[in-house]
């Protein structure tokens, strides 16, 4: 009967009780919406960095990434493929020859790093074929094609046909050059990345790599990197783990090792919801407590009737708390639901920020921004609703029980 | 026997600034199933008797014994424990709790008490039917008169099966019929289920159908008359 009687307490002030209820529905609505446009902001980050930079998995001859030289290339590439391809949860490799280098043209020079890469395969585990905005991406006809990016393109002057030279060392240590005609112009966002990495074939770039002692290595048996992508990110630790054990003189990092940003981003996402939500239920306590208080101030009569006629204290106490949870309980669906539609709407449709576009991508995020939530957030704002309304009746509630029966009975 | 007794009771309000005797050295014995109105002038201290009797506020001075327990030893809880258990109230301005029926108001103190359900609403009907009101169970007291109300409201106290009932001028915003009413149920639970009434009232249909009339002048009691009915 109490909860009835709570229940119909909150309806006695039908506006000041929707009003209230309202600003709580409206105050869920925002945390959630909040949270998801940032995670959504974080996880296209993420996602343009592992798309198009870092994949999932790679994997390397330890040396190669302390010193980075051409000689410290992955030994049995057929063996370490076929170990990669077979492992379960593992949707595609490139497996790739890097060398470091500089790109000229008539124009000037600039250092990049020179990646070769098996066409189709590259397609499957980076966006590079669909980041190339103009031309056409490497495929196995044509003579030394490569791929540069806008960026570069406009700093060296060269465009779409333009021949450029490559200077790099071998094997053997001594410095090779080979002209490459651009085949194709890519754009991937993200303007370091993009200034400073060409594409060519991994034949090409192998044939030039091996000096003429260790000619078995030109074509497909010199790479430097492994690039996966798994079919799941989140088995991404397992499968990294399992290849680990079976490559043990290899190193195996997923993204976050090779990329800690990404890491710190993505742990940020569960802060970041705990923050929106801190602010927003503190502005709510207020709220909830003045409404509280006017309830029980306009009671005190009735108050001191129910202690008089033998409500012991405690459970006035629960009864305000009661309303005061009420509330947040008529507030709570309807803020998670708008919510959900909100999330579920910009999810699907996203949301157009190309007017910052340029700022955005500089820091390799894309210009649509697509909300995302985790569901458990869900529960955590609701969590976070039903506690925001027990502490904002505590007040109101110790309010009510100081109130002594005779002087409240006397009140008008 | 239950009885209700005060010894030398004084109460003060205001004691810092302008003290005012309320109670100025009540001696009074109250018995079981006694139908008692305690009367005066307004100011002689007749809510405030009640409001002692009924553990609702403390004297400063003297003792109430309730049915052979010491107000004054009890905590705040504990007196709202005893009122629950032993005293039932009716108040002049009726205080049922607007957002219950009145079959749910009358229940709703021996809800406090942990009484089962079925036991509570056979009990609410059954007093309600007493106090004639067996066709308004389900109304709320705004959709009731003041008559009804009242009714209610003695059906309320009468629910925990309480030793004593003290009425604060039951009568005092009722019309003549309502009143005459509200006192023939009274006086009849008094006869027949021996329960204790003590009512403030200055009310004379009142006074005329009280066994007992205790006159309090300037917090005293100035006389005491015990009278066939």
């Amino acid at each position: 009967m109490i909860l009835i009687m709570a229940w119909r307490n909150i309806w006695r002030s039908t506006t000041r009780s929707l009003v209230v209820i309202g600003a709580i529905a409206v105050g869920i609505w925002a945390a959630l919406s909040l949270t998801g446009f940032a995670t959504g902001m974080v996880k296209s980050y993420v996602n343009n960095a592992v798309k198009n930079i870092v994949s999932h998995i790679q994997v390397h001859q330890p040396e190669f990434l302390d010193e980075n030289e051409v000689k410290f290339n992955i030994p049995d590439v057929a063996e370490v493929e076929q170990a990669i391809r077979s492992e379960e949860g593992v949707k595609s490799v490139s497996l790739r020859s890097i060398a470091n280098g500089m790109i000229s043209s008539s124009k000037g020079a600039r250092g990049v790093v020179i990646k070769g890469v098996v066409p189709e395969d590259e397609a499957r585990v980076s966006a590079l074929e669909e980041n190339t905005v103009e031309g056409e991406f490497l495929s196995e006809e044509g003579r030394n094609p490569i791929l540069i990016s806008e960026e570069l393109g406009r700093k060296l002057n060269v465009g779409l046909r333009s021949k450029v030279v490559l200077n790099f060392q071998d094997r053997g240590g001594s410095i090779t050059a080979a002209a490459f005609r651009v085949v194709g112009i890519f754009d991937t966002g993200n303007k370091p990345f993009d200034q400073s990495h060409v594409f060519v074939r991994r034949s090409d770039l192998n044939g030039l790599l091996a000096s003429p002692a260790d000619s078995a290595l030109a074509g497909g048996a010199l790479a430097h990197e492994a690039a996966i992508m798994v079919n799941d990110i989140r088995n991404v630790d397992t499968i990294a783990f399992s290849l680990g054990a079976e490559l043990p003189n290899l190193k195996v990092q997923t993204y976050r090792e090779i990329s800690p940003d990404l890491e710190l981003y993505e742990g940020q996402i569960k802060n970041i919801s705990l923050i929106y939500l801190t602010v927003i239920m503190l502005a709510l306590v207020f709220g909830i407590i003045n409404t509280m208080l006017m309830a029980v101030l306009e009671r005190i009569k009735e108050l001191g009737m129910l202690m008089a006629i033998g409500m012991n204290k405690l459970r006035v106490f629960f009864m305000i708390v009661l309303e005061s949870v009420m509330l947040g309980l008529v507030a709570m669906p309807v803020g998670l639901l708008l919510g959900y539609i909100t999330i579920e709407y910009v999810g699907k449709n996203g949301i157009d920020m190309s007017m910052y576009a340029k700022g955005l991508e500089s820091f390799g995020m894309s210009s649509i921004i697509y909300f995302e939530l985790d569901p458990g957030v869900y529960g955590q704002v609701a969590i976070g609703v039903f506690l925001t309304a027990v502490l904002a009746s505590i007040y109101p509630a110790l309010k009510a029980i100081r109130l002594r029966p005779v002087e409240a009975l006397r009140t008008l | 026997m239950k009885v209700i007794t005060t010894k030398g009771v004084v109460k003060v309000y205001n004691p810092d600034k302008i003290p005012v005797k309320a109670l100025n050295g009540v001696d009074l014995e109250i018995k079981e199933g006694e139908f008692t109105a305690i009367v005066g002038p307004s100011g002689s201290g007749k809510t405030t008797l009640l409001n002692v009797i009924g553990g609702l506020d403390r004297p400063d001075e003297g003792d109430v014994e309730v049915g052979g327990h010491d107000i004054d030893a009890m905590s705040d809880n504990d007196l709202i424990d005893f009122r629950k258990e032993h005293i039932g109230f009716v108040f002049q301005a009726y205080n049922l709790i607007p957002v219950l029926t009145a079959r749910e108001n009358v229940e709703f103190v021996m809800l406090l008490q942990n009484r089962p359900k079925k036991e509570r609403r056979e009990r609410a009907e059954e007093l309600l039917r007493a106090v004639g009101l067996e066709d308004k169970m389900d109304k709320r007291p705004s959709e009731l008169s003041g008559g009804q109300q009242q009714r209610v409201a003695v059906a309320r106290a009468l629910a925990p099966k309480p030793d004593f009932i003290l009425a604060d001028e039951p009568t005092a915003n009722l019309d003549s019929k309502s009143s005459a009413n509200l006192l023939d149920i009274m006086a009849e639970l008094n006869r027949e289920e021996k329960i204790t009434f003590v009512f403030s009232t200055h009310d004379q249909r009142v006074i005329d159908r009280a066994r007992r009339i205790v006159t309090l002048v300037d917090g005293k009691v100035s006389s005491d008359e015990v009278r066939g009915e």
